[in-house]
């Protein structure tokens, strides 16, 4: 172990001395830290905060680099790096390519009509599911029984055809018959 | 940063999407700016960078937005405290990613290793310098940054700065009783 003697030129003075504290101070809320960087603190409360900056090396250069960029007009950021912060909430940044055509207007919200009112969309909505369901029931149960009931007087009709033809049949077998033929 | 301070925080609060989509526009660029100084030392890559831009949005927006409402526009500006959380981001990203890929074979034996050498230095009593006092001649000395970027730092004039560091000076050599160096031969 080496006591160096103290040193006189005053960066050397310096650095001869154990200038860390003894305990570590606090670490810094975020908020103070922002505060302090932009003056808003008094004396008293800028001492803790001044005190962790200095005893923390990454904490003095940061806190240097942060005046410097808040300080001078920053480059754009990638787009990217927008797409992907803006996907993070909300689910219609997955439609930042809107699919094209009428029907895709309509999607989006009422574009059809020029206008994006909600209860237009909805109404069209009630429309759309109702026209649906009067489909579906025309091609299910309505159609088939129309389609039996189409079937059921088709047969009816051949039937009574193919009565009146025997019939007639019957009749000039006996009109032949009768004259000896 | 016009553009950020303009961000209506009570709807970005609620989770509004436009106004979620108008503060990443308005954002993007300190955003981006802090993360890249912050991370630029370390050599990452341009992948890297993004991760931990992204990180900053993730950790804004997580839990319905819960850090966001820690920030008080009465105590500081909305770019203040943004570049704050920026930069505390990208040093977590730095470090999960360095606990993740950097085994401990990996790094170097002499950056693992303790120096032997002990000097014995003075303590500072307690009390004998303000916390302004050591954090200039820390920034002085040990950062050895010039006086007006510490001066713009701290939002005072150059001569205060080294007003202050005169003070701080003369009470170390009076508390030391520090020699005046000889002159001449």
């Amino acid at each position: 172990m080496t006591i160096e003697r103290t040193p006189r030129n005053d960066k050397e003075l310096w650095r001869s001395l154990a200038s860390q504290p003894a305990v570590a101070p606090a670490a810094v809320a975020e908020m103070d830290l922002a505060a302090w960087l932009e003056g808003r603190l008094s004396e008293e409360a800028a001492a803790p905060v001044e005190a962790a900056v200095a005893a923390d090396p990454a904490l003095r250069r940061a806190a240097l680099d942060l005046a410097d960029i808040l300080g001078k007009p920053l480059p754009a950021a990638p787009e990217r790096m927008v797409v992907r912060a803006r996907a993070l909430v909300g689910f219609e940044a997955g439609r930042a390519a809107p699919a094209g055509g009428l029907f895709g207007r309509w999607l989006r919200g009422g574009g059809l009509f020029g206008g994006s009112s909600h209860a237009l969309q909805q109404g069209m909505m009630a429309v759309a599911a109702l026209v649906v369901a009067t489909g579906g029931f025309v091609v299910g149960g309505g159609l088939g029984e129309s389609l039996a009931q189409q079937r059921e007087g088709y047969y009816s009709k051949t039937e009574t055809a193919s009565t009146t033809s025997a019939t007639t049949s019957n009749e000039v077998s006996e009109f032949f018959a009768g004259d000896g033929i | 940063m016009a553009e950020l301070n303009q961000i209506d925080l009570r709807a970005l609060a609620r989770g509004d999407k436009r106004t979620w989509d108008a503060f990443v526009v308005a954002a993007a660029p300190l955003i981006n700016a802090v993360v890249r100084r912050t991370l630029a030392s370390y050599r990452l890559s341009e992948e890297d960078v993004l991760d931990a831009a992204q990180d900053v949005f993730v950790r804004l927006c997580a839990q319905d937005f819960r850090l966001l409402k820690t920030y008080d526009p009465e105590r500081a500006g909305l770019p203040t405290w943004l570049s704050v959380v920026s930069r505390s981001c990208a040093i977590d990203h730095l470090r999960r990613r360095r606990q993740a890929t950097e085994p401990i074979d990996d790094v170097p034996e002499a950056a693992l290793g303790v120096e032997d050498r002990h000097v014995e230095k003075l303590k500072i009593p307690d009390g004998l310098l303000t916390a302004r006092q050591v954090l200039i001649l820390k920034y002085l000395y040990d950062e050895e940054r010039d006086v007006t970027d510490i001066a713009k730092l701290l939002a005072v004039d150059a001569q205060t700065i080294r007003s202050t560091h005169h003070k701080a000076l003369q009470r170390l050599r009076a508390h030391f009783r520090e020699d005046e160096p000889p002159r001449g031969g």
